[in-house]
């Protein structure tokens, strides 16, 4: 220790504590108090070059100064952080590649985006982040939710509201409302079970035959009218939003996570009885033009889009 | 002989108090441990939740906080300010019901809290979540607890007041004003456990980190150097290093710290200038905070081989170490471009806990296991449980700051990378995928480290037990010693 460098013992205060309790008075350690010294001029040079004291209404600006365009004219003001945000949007080299990107891409047409290697590129770059940071809590990273019976999945080439990017840009836009009307006080029990088997009948070889025969009935009459929606293929129309029950792809029922006939056959009997309600918000108000169209063609992608 | 010099220490001072206040304290913090463990466990896996509202994150975490700070650090405090004021002012300490008040007080403020938080009941202030009737509870205790204090302080029989006490003393003073300010708050109604803060805004959050900060600054430092400045002394059996450091880090940390708070504003709606102050009056606290370390550090110089022989001391020079590592950290994060990394990641969770375990539990740690034979007039029941304790404690330490420096960095890192279309790299789902498996490990460290308290109340637990038997033989001995005598 440098203090005791110089000869001299060092002496205690002289008082002592509790028994045994007493003080050194070593002088303060040279370097903690050069350290400390330096501190200080750290803080004075940054109290002369950034905005700090308080002075009545305002406050010290520090001489340091940022530069930035607005309205077509040059502004300079005090460093401060909202000017730094605008002058790195501005200025900064990842911001103007992803200016000049958007510029593009905003002219272009769907088609035009498609067939240009380098702004598809560009549109999953962006739209990738988008995605994952306004549809992703519903429809799953990459689109694949999940857990079936919540949200559509859009990594497949099954679409209820069409997969043109025009059916996707107004999906997104606008928003979509999911509605089938419950059953379960409409029809009765024989009837229901009927419509299951027959609904499961494009999708499980295993159904009661008589059962989907009659359902098929059912599905066909006035007195249920599934083919308003469903149409009497069960294909499904676009204009509905109404699924297609014969592709064995399942958005609401979870057919393939039940195990055996007859938990599948409750999955299905579910939803007539409880009708379906859900809604995808409209996104117009909360992402740009820009931002719509890179996510229509990201997820026209993701499934095989029309 | 032994009995009747137990009986002479009880009566010179109040030891019960300080008894009561130790044992809560590890209660609060085996509690409080496993309660953070646990929360620790539901980021990395989800399901721990269960579905079931009292036991989310968001309800546990400031059961977790309460328990650890107020309950095992505020017990800690209690207990060894008591102690260390009567011993160091040779006087027993002020009032018989006035420091059993502030026992139950205190152990009822937290207790009331804890459960109202799992019940949604909070003011959602951070670490000031108590509703308000619970802080008037804890004002009231608050006072009484000055009272105490200061009333022993002025009848001590020493001229000189120890560099304990005066770190106590600010403890007191400035948690005071902060508990005040921060929940100046109106209630709905006089039947309603909830209010509304006077402040609005900014300039609410700027209160409650004005409050958050100094809370670590006077409860969780200063109040801990006082623990640390008696108890390093006395077990290293060396004089402290220099009473002149003690002197200019006392004043300067004590005012020094009061600026900083809004350095947790960064970026935000808070003017600039408001948090560039801050910043740098926390780079200006860096070597002050350090003073406190040097003097520790110091007083064991010369006696560097008491490390290998003496398990107590390794917990306090450990604490030391910590409390370096992390008011040096701490800074750092202070400015805006670090504190841009730094901010609303597991970084500051890691900074945090480098400071609340390594330093605030080693350090009260290592003063219980000097205090508690002492107050019961035995020896510690196993000092090789106490090197195990020390052990299990620092890897839980090592693993838990590692980890959240590769989960915060790296999350921090991946929120503003950009790819080559100069777009950001990445999602911030994609962030906390990325975490799973540091939050995992950090975790086990969790584990190591309650483990360590387990170990170290069985140690406790088993230490009181021999004192009760030791002292039962000997009034036995006694007794027969005087039916021979004939007496």
């Amino acid at each position: 220790m440098a203090e005791q460098q110089h000869g001299k013992a060092v002496q205690t205060t002289g008082h002592a504590w509790d028994g045994d309790l007493q003080e050194y008075n070593n002088p303060l350690p040279t370097w903690w108090l050069w350290t400390f010294y330096a501190s200080c001029v750290f803080a004075i040079v940054y109290w002369v070059l950034y905005p700090t004291w308080p002075l009545g209404k305002g406050y010290t600006t520090g001489i340091k100064t940022i530069t930035f365009e607005e309205n077509g004219k040059e502004v300079t003001t005090n460093w401060n952080t909202r000017a730094r945000l605008i002058k790195e949007m501005q200025t900064g080299e990842e911001s103007l590649k992803q200016k000049a990107y958007l510029d593009k891409v905003s002219q272009a047409s769907y088609q035009e985006i498609v067939n240009d290697p380098d702004m598809t590129a560009f549109v999953n770059s962006m739209a990738k982040g988008l995605f994952g940071d306004n549809c992703a809590a519903c429809h799953g990273v990459g689109g694949t939710p999940a857990m079936i019976g919540q949200y559509p999945n859009l990594g497949d080439d099954a679409w209820l509201w069409g997969g043109k990017v025009e059916n996707i840009e107004q999906t997104i836009r606008h928003g979509r409302l999911g509605y089938m009307p419950a059953f379960g006080t409409v029809l009765d029990d024989a009837q229901i079970d009927a419509l299951a088997n027959y609904v499961l009948s494009f999708s499980e070889d295993t159904v009661d035959s008589n059962k989907a025969a009659a359902g098929e009935k059912i599905f066909k009459s006035e007195a249920a009218g599934c083919y308003y929606c469903h149409t009497t293929g069960a294909t499904g129309l676009y204009s509905q939003g109404s699924a297609n029950l014969t592709d064995a792809v399942w958005t609401v029922a979870d057919v393939p996570g039940a195990d055996g006939l007859d938990a599948k056959l409750e999955a299905v009997k579910g939803v007539i009885r409880n009708g379906v309600k859900r809604e995808m918000p409209s996104w117009s108000g909360r992402l740009s033009d820009t931002e719509i169209k890179l996510l229509t063609v990201y997820v026209h992608g993701l499934g095989g889009g029309q | 002989m032994m009995a009747s010099g137990a009986v002479a220490v009880d009566t010179q001072y109040n030891y019960d108090i300080v008894k009561r206040f130790a044992i809560m304290a590890l209660v609060w913090g085996v509690l409080g441990m496993t309660a953070g463990t646990y929360i620790a466990a539901e980021l990395a896996f989800p399901f721990l939740n269960f579905d079931t509202a009292e036991i989310t994150f968001g309800r546990l975490r400031p059961v977790h906080t309460t328990l650890v700070i107020f309950g095992f650090g505020g017990s800690a405090l209690f207990a060894t300010s008591y102690y260390i004021v009567q011993r160091t002012c040779q006087t027993r300490l002020y009032g018989d019901l006035l420091p059993k008040f502030t026992f139950w007080g205190w152990q009822l403020s937290v207790l009331i809290g804890a459960i109202g938080y799992m019940n949604g009941i909070t003011q959602a202030r951070e670490y000031a979540e108590f509703p308000w009737p619970v802080d008037l509870l804890i004002t009231v205790t608050w006072v009484a607890y000055a009272t105490v204090f200061v009333q022993t302080l002025r009848r001590r029989s020493q001229p000189h007041i120890y560099v304990a006490n005066w770190f106590y003393m600010a403890f007191i003073l400035a948690t005071a004003i902060l508990h005040i300010f921060n929940n100046l708050a109106v209630p709905v109604n006089l039947l309603s456990m909830h209010s509304y803060s006077l402040f609005s805004g900014v300039q609410d959050a700027m209160t409650q980190w004005w409050y958050g900060h100094n809370a670590v600054g006077f409860f969780l430092t200063a109040a801990f150097l006082g623990m640390m400045y008696y108890f390093v002394p006395k077990q290293a059996g060396r004089p402290i290093y220099s009473y002149r450091l003690s002197i200019v880090h006392f004043w300067a940390l004590s005012f020094l710290y009061m600026w900083v708070g809004a350095h947790h504003l960064h970026w935000t709606a808070l003017p600039d200038w408001t948090s560039s102050l801050a910043a740098t009056f926390s780079i200006l606290l860096l070597l002050p905070s350090w003073g406190g370390m040097i003097n520790g550090i110091m007083t064991l110089s010369g006696a560097w081989d008491k490390l290998r022989t003496d398990p107590i001391m390794r917990f306090l020079i450990a604490s030391l170490a910590f409390y370096g590592m992390s008011t040096f950290e701490g800074p750092m994060m202070s400015l805006k471009s670090v504190n841009a990394l730094s901010h609303y990641t597991d970084w500051t969770v890691g900074h945090v806990h480098s400071g609340a375990l390594g330093w605030v539990a080693l350090v009260s740690f290592g003063s219980l296991y000097h205090m508690i034979p002492r107050l019961y007039d035995t020896k510690l029941y196993s000092d090789r449980l106490v090197i195990t304790h020390f052990w299990l404690a620092t890897i839980g330490i090592v693993l838990y700051i590692t980890s959240m420096w590769v989960s915060g960095i790296g999350q921090g890192m991946m929120l503003r990378a950009f790819d080559d279309y100069g777009n950001l790299a990445y999602t911030f789902v994609e962030t906390v995928s990325f975490m799973h498996l540091p939050l995992a490990a950090r975790m086990v460290g969790g584990m190591f480290f309650v483990s360590g308290i387990l170990v170290m109340s069985f140690n406790i637990f088993m230490t009181i037990r021999n004192a009760k038997l030791e002292q039962a033989a000997m009034e036995a001995k006694i007794a027969a010693k005087m039916a021979n005598a004939g007496v």
